[in-house]
């Protein structure tokens, strides 16, 4: 039983060492890609932005724990989905582990059903996660390629302005608005106005009341 | 005869009687201007005195004597005690006087040199020349006159120095009474003691005496007057006429039964056995034997002794209850040591886990893995081999948690041993390192390079550490994360015991719980029995060590308990 690679790598963090072993050995077996690690701190100082997959991570370790190995994680640039493998059920952790956006919380005893299932969804929320991010990114860049004045009609556009508006508010011709937002839609590439609303809604432009 | 007379009256009376005393010697001194001396003399000597009672002791010139007091004081009861009738100085009857006579004993006399000596068929009887003398033989004549078996013979009219010899050349067979001797055929005066004094070293058989008086002179004995008796009687006698009974209405008493007593030196002398003494008779001059001499220290003693010994027996009695008791306590103490062991290891929750849950969770990826790796085309034998290799490490892993678990669990008794207390803290160490983690505590093992091997049992000191070391786990339970820190740490003292120490860093004991702290049933806990500490201290106890707690500086509290290096008398 191959399941299909997911796309990424899981990185396993536990201090037992046997243990870490052998559900890395599971892991790699059923074809996952895996990365072990044997304190948070250790997989916190290798946490780079190109890392992709999903944290597997025991809940209870000296020094950082798992709950502030998920913290620490959330933080970063590279929010990598957890699942909390733990050696007993301890029901306060498990719901402060949710809280903190947990993807699973699974026992050292659970099934391999259990576990290649919290395995799967962390890794596809991970892939998901890091396309909406990168997607995000790339509408981002475009934005920062944007001139000021087109900025400007930009935010003109997403605040439901009209042309004729657009032109007397910003105090330039009526030709010279339709040119930015050709240049506009060209530079972000979007089709039409209602999608370029919804662009500057993702990137949280123009929250700030700028205008009267 | 006086002193008996002087206590039997003290006793008898209330009220504090003053006693005057007056020796005259009118045995020598007859004659009618010693009368007068003695009447001037002692007429002015009480004439301040106003006299109760005048109490006669005869003896010598018994008609002088009884004439003074009429003379000097006829007002004055008299009361007489007198050891013969011959010897009473008044007439019966007479006003203002009673007394008590005791005649001599002839019968009871003769029936002792009998008892004392029954081969005898013949008396001697020695008497004076005397008018009294002549009396007092007349008596034992007509006594003897009763009797058959025994043939008399009377010297009376022998002068001393013939007695002298006379009384060496009696044959076995014979024996000597003495009666009254006042005066020898020569007309010299003499007492009957002294008579019997100057006869019974020369004379060949034993001599017998009917006065108490002549007793210790040299004769083997007779029935006399007990003059320890006669006193307190007369005694008694005087009490009632003191208390105004009239002397004339109390009769005069008459005692013709003495009592029998004999010299055993002289009985030794004669070699009279001392199973023929009679079980009434008073033997006098016996050299004190220690029993007769100490008597009463000696019963005193072996009471104490016998006192002593019970005490003994009865305290090692109770030595062997009390220890029974403290065995038992010490046991079913130890039974509840385990159930609080038992509920201890329950309290290792995370420790349970980390220990057997990450095993098993391991032996569980493994064998997966290794179902993956049978199932490729070809199966991965090498990956499989390391597989089953890892899987037999954690399964040992697994079973070694477990023998320590159900060695902590067992039901036991105290097992001494020589321990390394080093292994035993690091031991204890790793079995709370799983639960320290999950409270995020940091554990800290401080020891110095080398500790003395301890004596003591394994898994009850174990059980003891474990108490401490979750005990202060649950002190910092409420303190900053950073700040929960637990050291335990060992320590040689001065007197070669070592010290073991547990110290938390939180709140501390409230100062007025510290006294309580190792009572069974105190707890600070919500949810605690009490009796955590209570089981330690019974356990350090047994191991002859000693275990306290205290508050720390600056924060927190440290239990400290100390084990005897050597083998303690346990």
């Amino acid at each position: 039983m191959i399941a299909p690679p997911e796309s990424g790598t899981i990185y396993i963090v536990d201090d037992d060492l046997s243990f870490l072993k052998s559900i890395s050995r599971f892991l790699r077996a059923s074809g996952y890609r895996v990365q072990t690690f044997e304190s948070a701190e250790e997989f916190i100082q290798q946490l780079a932005p190109e890392m992709s997959g999903c944290v597997l991570s025991d809940l209870q370790m000296p020094g950082l724990n798992g709950l502030e190995l998920q913290a620490a994680l959330a933080k970063s640039a590279n929010p990598l989905p957890v699942v909390f493998i733990s050696a007993q059920l301890d029901i306060p952790k498990t719901v402060q582990a949710m809280r903190g956006g947990a993807e699973d919380f699974i026992t050292k005893h659970s099934s391999k059903e259990e576990l290649l299932d919290a395995v799967r969804r962390a890794l596809e929320r991970g892939a998901q996660e890091r396309n909406e991010r990168e997607r995000v990114k790339k509408i981002r860049a475009r934005v920062e390629r944007l001139s000021g004045r087109e900025l400007e009609v930009l935010e003109q556009v997403v605040r439901g302005g009209m042309n004729k508006q657009i032109s007397a508010n910003l105090g330039i011709a009526l030709r010279t608005v339709k040119l930015h937002r050709t240049n506009l839609t060209r530079k972000l590439q979007v089709q039409s106005t209602p999608e370029l609303t919804r662009l500057a809604e993702e990137l949280g432009l123009f929250t700030h009341d700028k205008s009267p | 005869m006086q002193q008996a007379f002087q206590m039997e009256l003290e006793k008898l009376s209330t009220a504090k009687i003053d006693f005057f005393e007056e020796q005259l010697d009118t045995g020598h001194f007859t004659d009618k201007e010693h009368f007068k001396i003695f009447t001037d003399y002692l007429g002015k000597k009480y004439t301040q005195k106003d006299l109760d009672l005048i109490m006669v002791f005869p003896s010598g010139n018994y008609a002088l004597a009884g004439a003074l007091p009429d003379a000097l004081f006829p007002e004055v009861p008299v009361v007489f005690a007198a050891v013969n009738d011959l010897e009473v100085p008044y007439d019966i009857g007479k006003l203002g006087v009673t007394g008590i006579i005791q005649r001599n004993d002839v019968r009871g006399t003769l029936g002792l040199i009998l008892r004392l000596q029954p081969e005898t068929h013949e008396v001697v009887v020695i008497g004076g020349k005397s008018e009294m003398d002549g009396k007092s033989l007349s008596r034992v004549i007509k006594t003897a006159q009763g009797l058959e078996e025994v043939q008399f013979k009377f010297w009376t009219n022998q002068p001393m120095a013939e007695l002298l010899t006379t009384v060496k050349l009696l044959l076995p067979g014979t024996a000597i009474l003495l009666s009254s001797f006042h005066r020898d055929a020569s007309g010299e005066p003499y007492s009957t003691a002294q008579v019997a004094q100057m006869l019974a070293p020369l004379a060949s058989v034993p001599i017998y005496v009917m006065n108490g008086m002549a007793v210790g002179s040299g004769a083997v004995g007779g029935v006399v007057a007990d003059s320890q008796a006669l006193g307190e009687r007369s005694g008694q006698l005087a009490f009632k006429v003191m208390g105004g009974i009239k002397p004339e209405s109390a009769p005069m008493e008459v005692e013709t039964k003495g009592t029998p007593m004999v010299d055993w030196r002289a009985l030794q002398h004669w070699h009279i056995s001392d199973n023929r003494i009679p079980s009434n008779c008073l033997v006098r001059y016996r050299p004190n034997t220690l029993w007769g001499m100490h008597r009463n220290l000696i019963v005193f003693i072996l009471a104490i002794f016998v006192m002593q010994t019970a005490t003994i027996v009865g305290l090692l009695a109770q030595r062997r209850r009390r220890h029974e008791a403290e065995r038992e306590v010490l046991a079913q103490r130890m039974e509840l040591a385990h159930v609080t062991r038992v509920s201890t290891l329950g309290q290792l929750t995370a420790m349970l886990a980390h220990e057997l849950g990450h095993p098993l969770g391991a032996i569980l990826r493994n064998t997966e893995a290794a179902e993956i790796f049978l199932k490729k085309e070809p199966p991965e034998l090498e990956e499989i081999r390391t597989i089953l290799e890892d899987i037999r490490k954690d399964d040992q892993r697994a079973s070694r948690v477990i023998d320590r678990l159900r060695s902590l669990l067992k039901r036991r008794s105290l097992e001494l041993k020589t321990l390394d207390l080093g292994e035993l803290l690091y031991e204890a160490v790793t079995l709370t390192k799983p639960d320290a983690r999950a409270r995020e505590v940091n554990l800290i093992l401080s020891l110095p390079p080398k500790l003395p091997p301890v004596y003591g049992d394994r898994i009850h000191l174990q059980q003891v550490l474990l108490n401490l070391i979750i005990n202060g786990m649950e002190a910092m339970a409420e303190v900053e994360k950073s700040g929960r820190q637990l050291t335990i740490s060992a320590e040689i003292k001065n007197n070669g015991q070592v010290e073991v120490g547990v110290s938390d860093c939180g709140q501390g004991i409230p100062p007025d719980k510290l006294k309580q702290l190792f009572q069974p049933f105190f707890t600070t806990k919500p949810g605690g029995m009490g009796m955590g500490l209570a089981i330690c201290k019974t356990i350090i106890d047994a191991h002859g060590g000693t275990i306290g707690g205290e508050n720390n500086v600056p924060h927190g509290a440290v239990f400290k308990f100390t084990l005897p290096p050597q083998p303690s008398n346990l």
